[in-house]
């Protein structure tokens, strides 16, 4: 019964997917797309942060690296060696691979990378780690910029193919999305949800606080590092700045608002914040209103709604919209019987 | 040699600002556990006010100075109501991730309001000009900027040392509770806290006029990495700590972007990062003692 039910749930979910390809204009299905890749993020970034009480400031320098460690294998051989003469190794240089390994070997990339250069700051506490991380992600994109050789410094990458589409973003978040919700129950995720709230309990049960760290910080730089993967085909540019703090106070605004914790409460943040950024991006170039009066170029004004937004969320509802709930058929019928009968 | 002593000597300019910049730091730091990336933002508003006043409005040098530090003040206390006051006894996670969105907020309120092109900090012909000694040259503003950053830190030690309002503020960074259940008015140590750590913003927003001639206001960005970092090295609370990291961080800096090759200049951010996992791996408590004392 219960496999039906998730079979069918897919093939609806397929053809949903199928349907919003072939009918949504060009700008709603960016707009899709980056709520997806957001929701990568998100969900990515909330194993750490909400789970393990890890809070990293660094997923930014891990998008780097894996999205540049992707780049290099995807770029055209007419571009990365004719043009800019990157100072590759030749098995790279001379050959364009398709997207799965480069999404497979970019995401392990930035895995490794995020876990050898997170062990030092995995041993730091609290706000101490944060900071650590914080600094990873400053020495990530000041060193990118500093060996043009090799990344082109900040003028950054040209010429992606263009190979991110629904199926790719949507596939790899439901993939996603559904990992973690299987994660939360299993032994692993029990283990990080007690180290988050507790780190002595935890270890008392016989956890292993460092190994189960680097298992938290992986698999979420993992996905992470994918997620910049997809959202650089997407965007078809890459410079190391477009990952410093502005993208990861974006992602931590989403989880912030979704409530710490919840996997469904990421998801939410990232469609509020996707659709709130890119709906006021038109407005912050001005406009005029059918002549009667002109709005002026607003640069800024979602940075600035966004930061106050989640000064006030802090204050009134630290929890977020779903606290660490989640949306479930079980939740969904006790909230619709709430609805029916209020006491 | 000569090339040492004279990078030293220009880096002291540096190492003032960022000693101004950690001593109010380490001050907010230490009572309530506060990292205050907004602090940036507050000396950019000061360097803000002091420009609109003297450029804008053609004022002369002392009023724009005294603009500096009200606007700073004026600014500091306006985030610590709106913004920390409610999260009083929040996490210090919390507590930083409000004070990184205000300090966006505050940035790019400023950048929509007068955009973050270079302005103009006129300063006064009495402190243009240098003295020679041999080979080396020592600007006037060099000297003063950093005969006002050993006074404004003499002052600062006697204040946390030697008065009621000081004691208080070393009490509550022992343990607010136990400050509050002895009589110490919290709320009130809290606003005198922010208030010197603003003006001392603001004195480091006029040393940033004088020292470069222009202000910008993406200014703060960098400072306050710097700032947070030297108060880390100088132990926690302690303000005699942070004015000496500080200068060990600017001097530092300057040397290190000095001693590099001319290609890798932009590497210069680096420095301070590197003395922070140095720091936590080897003595994460400070070269000196943490605590205000």
């Amino acid at each position: 019964m219960q496999k039906l039910k998730n079979i069918i749930l897919l093939a609806a979910a397929v053809g949903l997917l199928y349907f919003l390809d072939r009918c949504l204009p060009g700008f709603w299905l960016t707009l899709l797309l980056l709520f997806g890749i957001n929701s990568i993020l998100a969900v990515a970034l909330n194993i750490t942060n909400g789970w393990a009480n890890l809070f990293s400031l660094g997923h930014g320098g891990i998008m780097l690296v894996g999205g540049y460690t992707a780049a290099f294998m995807t770029l055209p051989v007419a571009f990365k060696r004719d043009l800019l003469d990157l100072a590759l190794p030749g098995f790279l240089l001379n050959i364009q691979v398709p997207f799965l390994p480069a999404l497979i070997v970019g995401g392990l990339v930035g895995a490794v990378f995020g876990s050898v250069l997170a062990l030092p700051a995995l041993r730091l506490k609290g706000l101490y780690f944060l900071l650590a991380t914080l600094g990873f992600n400053f020495i990530t994109i000041t060193i990118a910029e500093n060996i043009p050789d090799i990344t082109n410094g900040p003028m950054g990458l040209r010429q992606f193919p263009a190979h991110t589409n629904i199926w790719w973003v949507w596939g790899i978040a439901i993939f996603l999305i559904y990992l973690s919700v299987r994660l939360r129950r299993s032994t692993i995720g029990r283990a990080l949800i007690v180290m988050g709230q507790d780190e002595e309990l935890a270890s008392h049960l016989g956890v292993n606080l460092l190994r189960y760290r680097l298992y938290a910080f992986g698999l979420s730089a993992f996905f992470t590092a994918i997620g910049g993967i997809l959202w650089v085909h997407l965007i078809l540019n890459l410079y190391p700045r477009v990952f410093g703090l502005h993208l990861v106070f974006n992602v931590v605004t989403m989880i912030v608002i979704g409530g710490l914790g919840s996997i469904s409460g990421a998801v939410i943040g990232a469609a509020i914040i996707t659709g709130f950024v890119e709906i006021l991006a038109p407005l912050e170039e001005g406009f005029g209103f059918f002549g009667l009066f002109a709005v002026p170029r607003l640069l800024g004004l979602t940075t600035l709604i966004l930061a106050a937004v989640l000064i006030v969320i802090l204050v009134v509802r630290p929890e977020g919209i779903m606290g660490n709930r989640e949306i479930s058929w079980s939740w969904i019928k006790s909230q619709w019987q709430r609805f029916r009968r209020p006491q | 040699m000569d090339y040492f002593l004279q990078q030293v000597i220009n880096s002291l300019g540096w190492g003032s600002l960022n000693a101004v910049m950690a001593a109010g730091y380490t001050m907010t730091f230490g009572i309530i556990g506060l990292v205050n990336f907004a602090h940036g933002e507050v000396m950019m508003v000061g360097a803000m006010a002091a420009f609109w006043l003297m450029v804008v409005l053609k004022l002369p040098f002392w009023m724009g100075c005294l603009g500096a530090m009200a606007g700073s003040i004026a600014v500091g206390l306006l985030i610590e109501r709106l913004a920390f006051k409610p999260l009083r006894g929040a996490g210090m996670i919390t507590l930083f991730i409000t004070s990184l969105a205000a300090s966006f907020g505050i940035r790019t309120l400023l950048i929509m309001l007068v955009t973050d092109k270079l302005k103009p900090f006129p300063i006064p012909d009495y402190l243009r000009g240098a003295i020679l000694l041999g080979d080396i040259i020592i600007f006037k503003k060099t000297i003063l900027i950093l005969v006002l950053t050993f006074l404004a830190g003499a002052a600062l030690i006697y204040f946390v040392k030697n008065t009621k309002t000081g004691t208080a503020m070393r009490a509550m960074s022992y343990d607010p509770e136990i400050a509050g259940t002895m009589g110490v008015n919290t709320e009130r140590v809290i606003i005198v806290t922010f208030a010197v750590a603003s003006f001392l913003a603001g004195m480091a927003a006029i040393f940033w006029g004088i020292k470069f001639g222009s202000v910008r206001c993406s200014m703060g960005v960098i400072i306050v990495v710097n700032a947070f970092i030297a108060s880390v090295l100088g132990g926690i609370g302690n303000v005699l700590g942070a004015i000496v990291a500080g200068f060990i961080i600017g001097v530092g800096e300057t040397l290190f972007v000095a001693y590099l090759p001319d290609q890798l200049v932009g590497l210069r951010p680096l420095f301070v990062w590197i003395v922070f996992f140095v720091l936590l791996i080897f003595k994460p408590s400070g070269l000196f003692r943490p605590n205000i004392k």
